[in-house]
């Protein structure tokens, strides 16, 4: 609130000096007044360079009289009567301004027009493609495609894009994964605030309603500085409604069912702008479902339910604005009830049978294990733009993301979840456009962030997770350098100051077998009889940079280039996790030695655009020094028989790989598309295969459409993926004590290759003027396919979801 | 005129940006005031510390065979240590006692009957031996569990010939499935809240 006082004051401060020097202007006329013989002098002038602007028109509203600008930009009124004069002008890609002046006298004005408006992404609806970024590989979904993924979550959704597969627990717990990373090496920015919701985990999928969304940006690769440069695998850019200036009131309702975990989903969005610039918007979605089913078996305790709300207010204006966004998402979650084990014996037996071995019959019910996870952000933005200047624009945002994970208990402690995380974040950014060379363009600014998590002890489980408190700062500049029509060239560069200060118990037998009684010995501020408590404070130094190039080499073929220097922190689940992870059956371990991981990262991408057919070639070589990874170990012991260690494992890894997307147009009505994608990933210290990486896919689809029949379209999609034959095989032997027999634990081998084949139609009536009705059916897993993901990390425990009919109808009024 | 008026804002500008900074150094500085406070540490509470299996005699109450494993952790996620005191004895029938204990807690917490014996229906304890010939007999007074078995808590067993071999005591929590027939107990689904085997044991 502070920020926004200041900033009001200031800018009225630079209003009322503005009103000052009129208002003397005035006075000073106003002993020349004579009758109907005032001459006007005009100069219309550009908003951002100052350059005149020659040739607009100037439409003199109370004469009905016409002028226009000379070649330096003046006009000139001649025999104006005393009172009122409104002129409306008028120039090619301006944005039209009237502007009234009261007539004492001769008068001179000065007038500045926004003169390209087309290039400013503020205010106009473009026809080209309105990225966020030049040069890197990034790949937009529209508002079109995302509300057929209405019932489905944001994973899904981006999974329209080659390259982006993602990382799953069951069927809701979804993740994206950008040629073949995830979690931490993902940022995600919802409505220009980067989202914080413990991204660390593989079963924390992002707390974003898909609903609130019209437009989905995929950057591969951390071309996008400006969000930060720690974004290893990419950035995916999530934004809502565009917000035009017109008095206007239009809203969207969808409704849809499925017949799988027989769910329904709804959801409405109303929207309220005005001419003036002033905007709301309200958006609000609940989703159901129960047990989800497999071809052969109901999925039991699969269930979903979640409710989002969302709000827009401000003000929009192309010389100022401001907005206020609140957003609230809870999801209860549902994991799949066979795959809660004991130890590896149980994971054995599980993998042995072939299928779950807990089935019952289907209900809504939720019961643990399960996820219940609430997620608030709140954000105030404000921004000027200033003549001959550029853009500022300042922006504070909080979100609070509470992680409940329930696992099967007994007793008391039934209703108790084992894992409490409340994490807190605030964050302050303020950055600076200069346009006002459209050639040359320059983006500069600064973050603040304090972040504190908190693990509620009440749990009477050991903290995985420890509280901490977490301080960022970064700096940024990047510039756009427009060298002729045909060729761009970006770069930038970005400091991050991170430093992360936390409060952990460590049980002794954990302490030592760590060693880190050698190494941390002075991190001790408490000795307990069993535990002892650790004030671990690491700070990180973090440089990235990014440079690229884009060239148009004819009408039909552009290409890119892109470099880009990442550089990332340890997560606190890298460094510091220590014990039972119960939800997911298995010890992991962190490691306070942990440094930063480095990537390099190139790609080069070819885009053939013909009138028929359109090619887009995208290679990449993605070098990641120190990268960090989960990994099965070994295992310990214990009471509950030998149980799986997962340990995070720092090496040195390359990736590599390339997406294709063909599209080619065989008629007026028939379409084809192809999207393939493969993905390569080594480990350089061990020469082993990098684990979780995506196999190679291929999807083919065939489209009719008929604008004709209310805009009626079908396709038939051909989802094909191949086994992963490169794994590191990390499978160990147990004995089992009783009977001294040794029993292999196959937990690397990847499932068997699928083919999935999918239906989606819909058509769109207009119901009147301002009223459509988009009905669409989709059929998924056609054949009812058994098969099972190597990226679902339930893989082991149940196939995959089987036939699924959806039915949304969408009315947009 | 142009060019003063350009400087003029860009010095507005960069008063601005300068305010904008300062705000932020600010607003960061308020917020970094943490609480230092301590965080409370956790004891499981969970936990099994102590599995101890008495085999008395039902002849002579004085002699009896004593199955410890202990885990100062827990069973769960410790390391465990097993310790056999005393030797069966060929053609003895012997009654098993139970008794489960977490000792991080004082008193220590009898996680038997606080636990597991109330919700029966849900637990089931299975048994297994590997190289000794005994046999064993879920009790008519044990107590009931799931789906029309016996929990599993009060047993007799037969030491019939003389060996040595493993003798295996699990608990499995929320099983699909339990079948005692054959009185050891075998069972599907659900998770092993433990699983321990005690080697070396001897008849004599």
């Amino acid at each position: 609130m502070f920020v926004l006082n200041r900033l009001e004051l200031l800018f009225y401060l630079n209003v009322m000096k503005l009103n000052a020097l009129i208002v003397t202007l005035l006075i000073f006329q106003l002993g020349f007044t004579q009758n109907c013989d005032s001459v006007f002098l005009g100069e219309i002038k550009d908003f951002h360079d100052n350059t005149p602007i020659v040739g607009a028109t100037v439409f003199i509203k109370n004469l009905d009289k016409y002028v226009s600008s000379d070649i330096n930009g003046k006009f000139k009124i001649e025999n104006l009567c005393k009172g009122e004069l409104i002129l409306v002008i008028s120039h090619v890609s301006c944005e039209t301004k009237m502007v009234t002046y009261t007539i004492y006298g001769d008068l001179f004005k000065s007038i500045a027009l926004e003169h390209h408006i087309e290039e400013l992404t503020e205010v106009t609806v473009k026809t080209e493609e309105q990225t966020t970024t030049r040069t890197a590989q990034e790949t937009l979904i529209k508002s079109d495609v995302l509300e057929r993924y209405s019932s489905l979550s944001l994973g899904d959704a981006l999974k329209e894009v080659p390259g982006v597969s993602s990382i799953n627990t069951g069927n809701t717990i979804v993740k994206p994964m950008i040629n073949g990373l995830h979690s931490s090496r993902i940022l995600i920015m919802n409505n220009g605030v980067r989202q914080q919701d413990q991204e660390w985990g593989i079963e924390h999928a992002p707390n974003i309603d898909l609903n609130s969304a019209s437009q989905i940006s995929v950057i591969k690769g951390s071309g996008a500085l400006a969000y930060g440069g720690d974004a290893v695998g990419g950035v995916v850019v999530v934004s809502p409604g565009r917000i035009i200036a017109k008095d206007t009131l239009f809203g969207r309702t969808i409704i849809g069912g499925q017949t799988n975990g027989r769910g329904y989903n709804i959801t409405s969005s109303l929207n309220k702008n005005y001419s003036t610039g002033w905007f709301a918007q309200v958006q609000g979605s609940y989703k159901r479902n129960g047990d989800f089913k497999a071809p052969d078996y109901n999925l039991t305790n699969t269930g979903l339910d979640s409710k989002g709300f969302s709000a827009r207010l401000g003000k929009r204006k192309f010389e100022s604005g401001f907005e206020f966004y609140y957003s609230y998402l809870n999801n209860e979650i549902g994991i799949l009830g066979a795959s809660h084990i004991g130890s590896v014996f149980d994971i054995e037996r599980a993998i042995n049978a072939g299928q779950p071995l807990l089935i019952e019959e289907f209900s809504y019910d939720i019961n643990a294990p399960k996820q219940e996870i609430t997620h608030h952000l709140v954000k105030a933005n404000y921004y000027k733009r200033f003549q001959g200047f550029g853009k500022v624009n300042v922006q504070y945002d909080y979100q609070y993301n509470q992680r409940l994970e329930f696992d099967v208990r007994i007793g008391d402690r039934r209703n108790i979840p084992a894992i409490d995380l409340t994490l807190q974040t605030h964050t302050l950014l303020a950055d600076a456009s200069l346009d006002s060379n459209l050639d040359r363009k320059y983006n500069f600014g600064v973050m603040g962030r304090y972040q504190n998590n908190f693990a509620d002890p009440d749990t009477g489980v050991r903290r995985l997770i420890p509280d901490y408190d977490k301080y960022d700062f970064g700096i940024y500049g990047t510039t756009e350098w427009r060298l002729n029509d045909d060729l761009i060239v970006d770069a930038g560069i970005r400091y991050d100051f991170s430093r992360i200060d936390a409060k952990k118990f460590y049980l002794r037998s954990r302490w030592e077998e760590r060693g880190y009684d050698v190494d941390f010995s002075d991190i001790i501020i408490e000795e307990l009889p069993t535990q002892l408590l650790t004030n671990p404070v690491f700070n990180y130094h973090n440089f990235s940079a990014a440079t690229g190039a884009r060239l148009d080499l004819n009408d039909d073929n552009q290409i890119l280039f892109n470099y880009s220097l990442a550089s990332r922190p340890p997560n606190p689940s890298e460094l510091f996790s220590d014990g039972l992870h119960h939800s997911a059956a298995r010890f992991e371990l962190g490691d306070l030695r942990f440094t930063k991981e480095v990537a390099n990262r190139v790609s080069f991408s070819h885009k053939l655009n013909t009138s028929k057919f359109n090619l887009i070639t995208e290679v990449f070589y993605n070098r990641i020094n120190n990268f960090i990874y989960l990994r099965p170990f070994d295992f310990i012991l214990t009471g509950r028989g030998p149980f799986p260690i997962w340990e995070y494992q720092q090496t040195d890894a390359e990736l590599f790989g390339f997406d294709l997307t063909a599209t080619y147009t065989l008629s007026e009505q028939f379409q084809f598309q192809n999207k393939t994608s493969l993905t390569k990933g080594n480990d350089l210290d061990t020469d082993l295969p990098l684990i979780d990486i995506p196999p190679f896919n291929t999807v083919n689809q065939i489209r009719y459409t008929n604008s004709a029949w209310n805009n009626f379209s079908a396709s038939l999609k051909s989802e094909w993926v191949f086994e992963q034959n490169e794994f590191p095989d990390f499978n160990f032997e147990v004995e089992d004590e009783l009977t001294g027999e040794m029993v292999l634990l196959d937990i690397s081998t990847p499932p068997p290759a699928f083919h999935l084949l999918h239906f989606y139609s819909e058509a769109t009536f207009e119901l009147s003027n301002k009223t459509k009705l988009n009905v669409s059916l989709a059929v998924n897993n056609i054949f009812d396919t058994s098969y099972r993901n190597y990226l679902n990390r339930l893989r082991y425990f149940a196939d995959e979801l089987g036939r699924n009919v959806l039915l949304q109808l969408q009315l947009n009024y | 005129m142009k060019n003063h008026k350009s400087n003029l804002n860009i010095m507005k500008s960069t008063k601005f940006f300068i305010s904008a900074l300062f705000c932020l150094a600010l607003v960061t500085s308020f917020t970094s005031c943490s609480d230092d406070d301590d965080p409370a540490p956790v004891n499981e509470e969970e936990i099994i510390t102590t599995l101890t299996l008495t085999f008395v005699n039902t002849a002579n109450p004085l002699d009896f065979v004593v199955l410890n494993s202990f885990a100062a952790d827990g069973l769960e996620d410790g390391m465990s240590t097993e310790t056999i005191t005393g030797n069966f004895t060929a053609g003895v029938t012997y009654a098993l006692s139970l008794s489960l204990l977490n000792t991080s807690e004082n008193p220590a917490e009898d996680v038997l009957n606080g636990d597991i014996i109330p919700e029966a229906d849900e637990h089931f304890f299975a048994y297994a031996v590997n190289g000794l010939d005994m046999t064993m007999t879920r009790d008519a007074g044990d107590v009931d569990g799931p789906s029309g078995s016996k929990l599993g808590v009060n047993t007799t067993w037969v030491a019939n010939s003389a060996g040595t071999g493993n003798l295996q005591i699990r608990l499995i929590h929320e099983p699909t499935t339990v079948d005692d027939s054959d009185e050891f107990g075998s069972a599907t689904g659900g998770s092993e809240d433990f699983n321990i085997t005690f080697t070396g044991v001897n008849i004599n």
